[in-house]
């Protein structure tokens, strides 16, 4: 074990204890859609009644095209995008209804890192803990560690803006996960990073779910990424669920490799 | 609690961009130094309520660093939403509310430091202040929320609408305007263009930079003072809903 991960796995014990014992999943769902749509001012449908249920402790990946509606769909169930038609429920609130309680529960890291030009890592990481109602020895302390977790303790100090993008983006994780949420909303979280960012993001969220209990609901057009990280998968294409089951289940159905069936049913949908 | 947190953030930017700090309060000290030394002789007008103009024009460059320096507030919140570090925060527990009035209250804060420091340079231009520190303190505290329910309400509306910095800077000499067609560098007894006159008397920054000047040279007129502040409610009152409005929008 190297010197590093023995660091990031010490530091990871102790977020544990700071988050009142690990969180066994508990038997139930964490995210439900109903019939959930999006209909935009200038008409464009980006989501056309998209129904699911991501069991608590689950990691749900829904897999699409650019312009498929995954983004506004992860957007909704994170209170940012305002549905236009359905209904959703993250951790038994609904996101419409109840978006303050929904985001007591969730940590949201976002396709376009939005990071604060100014701060430090660091600044950014306890304010954002702040903001989720801890004391601010409590979060400087939680910024510590979640930055050792990611592997990320010398930049703590760097202004945010100075950071290269992988950087940022294992920073803005880090910052999602303050508050220790049960549930985490990940938007292509590792689009456009080197296969050592791509992976030490990986590490953290396998890390996250098998320690913490933590439900993940990611969206990717990366096979490797879905495979590696998702118990479940979703296809979406034009707005819709084309088709959704195991990486295994897929596979056996439809095509000898993920690819094949991602292919398949967005080929189809395109026809 | 957020939006304390949210202007405690405001107000730690501020030192780390010298930039926007120096170019807030520079033009305005330029423009106090240029302008009074220009018009000085206006002072010696018949009626002219001081004879130091410095002092007449104090209140005039305490808004002139209130009014348009709120816009900067604007340009903020259209950054973090074109950075989409403003999405980020609304991730967390807290209201678009909150994200705006935390900018908007910490850049009250910087605004009235700066008009303390418009007042000081009037004090050693050898002005002085009719009524001490407290009514100093009530100068600052009118034209900082002048500045918040115009300037500040306009600018932070429009970064939710367009998400677009420059577009918020654009607007900025609109400020100017407003400050410029009042009795910003004469009495209104001494402007002729009854035009003017009458822009003057309709433009709501007057009923408070009058109640101000009155704080500087001769006392407190109570009921000009409370005229000021139903001013600043009432454009309060026009600026909130459209606020809330416009809060929607960020929203998708």
């Amino acid at each position: 074990m190297t010197t590093s991960s023995t660091t990031a796995t010490s530091a990871f014990n102790e977020l544990i204890g700071l988050a009142d014992g690990p969180r066994v999943p508990d038997i139930g769902d964490a995210v439900v859609l109903d019939n959930l749509a999006k209909t935009y001012r200038d008409g464009t449908q980006a989501v056309r009644g998209i129904s699911l249920r991501v069991a608590s402790g689950e990691s749900f990946g829904i897999l699409g095209p650019n312009g498929a509606g995954k983004s506004t769909t992860i957007g909704m169930l994170g209170t940012l995008v305002k549905p236009t038609g359905g209904r959703a429920w993250v951790a038994g609130h609904d996101v419409v209804a109840e978006p303050i309680e929904v985001r007591r529960r969730i940590g949201f890291a976002m396709q376009d890192v939005g990071v604060d030009a100014f701060a430090t890592a660091s600044e950014l990481m306890v304010l954002q803990g702040r903001l989720h109602g801890l004391r601010k020895s409590d979060a400087v302390r939680r910024a510590q560690l979640l930055l050792r977790v990611v592997g990320l303790d010398q930049v703590a100090g760097k202004r945010v803006s100075t950071l290269s993008g992988g950087t940022k983006r294992r920073v803005d994780l880090a910052a999602s996960l303050m508050h220790l949420p049960p549930i985490v909303f990940l938007d292509e979280p590792t689009e456009g990073l080197d296969p050592r960012s791509r992976t030490a993001i990986w590490e953290t969220l396998t890390e996250l779910r098998h320690r913490l209990g933590v439900t993940l609901v990611l969206t990717t057009h990366d096979m490797d990424e879905a495979e590696a990280l998702c118990d479940r998968i979703g296809i979406v294409d034009r707005g819709t669920l084309v088709v959704e089951g195991t990486p295994d289940s897929l596979k056996a159905s439809d095509g000898q490799t993920l690819e094949a069936v991602y292919l398949h049913y967005t080929e189809r949908e395109a026809a | 609690m957020n939006t304390l947190l949210l202007a405690q953030r405001a107000l730690v930017q501020f030192p780390r961009n010298p930039v926007v700090l120096g170019f807030s309060v520079v033009p305005v000290l330029i423009m106090y130094l240029v302008f009074g030394g220009l018009f000085s002789g206006v002072s010696d007008l018949p009626g002219f309520p001081t004879d130091n103009y410095f002092e007449f024009l104090a209140p005039t460059a305490l808004l002139l660093a209130t009014v348009p320096g709120m816009g900067n507030a604007g340009v903020a919140l259209a950054a973090d939403l074109q950075s989409r570090y403003f999405q980020k925060l609304l991730t967390t527990p807290t209201t678009v509310g909150a994200v705006m009035l935390g900018r908007l209250l910490g850049d009250c804060l910087r605004l009235a430091v700066q008009a303390a420091l418009v007042l000081l340079l009037a004090i050693a231009l050898g002005a002085h202040v009719e009524t001490g520190i407290p009514g100093a303190a009530l100068m600052i505290v009118m034209g900082t929320l002048l500045g918040i329910v115009t300037f500040g309400a306009v600018s932070a509306n429009l970064a939710v609408r367009t998400r677009d910095a420059a577009a918020v800077q654009a607007i900025q000499p609109m400020a100017f305007l407003l400050i410029f067609l009042t009795s910003a560098y004469q009495t209104a007894d001494h402007i002729d263009s009854p035009v003017l006159r009458t822009i003057i008397d309709l433009n709501p920054a007057e009923y408070v930079l009058r109640p101000m000047r009155e704080l500087m040279l001769s006392g407190y007129q109570w009921d000009h003072i409370a005229v000021g502040f139903l001013v600043i409610a009432g454009l309060a009152l026009v600026a909130l809903p459209l606020t809330a409005r416009n809060y929607r929008s960020v929203y998708g």
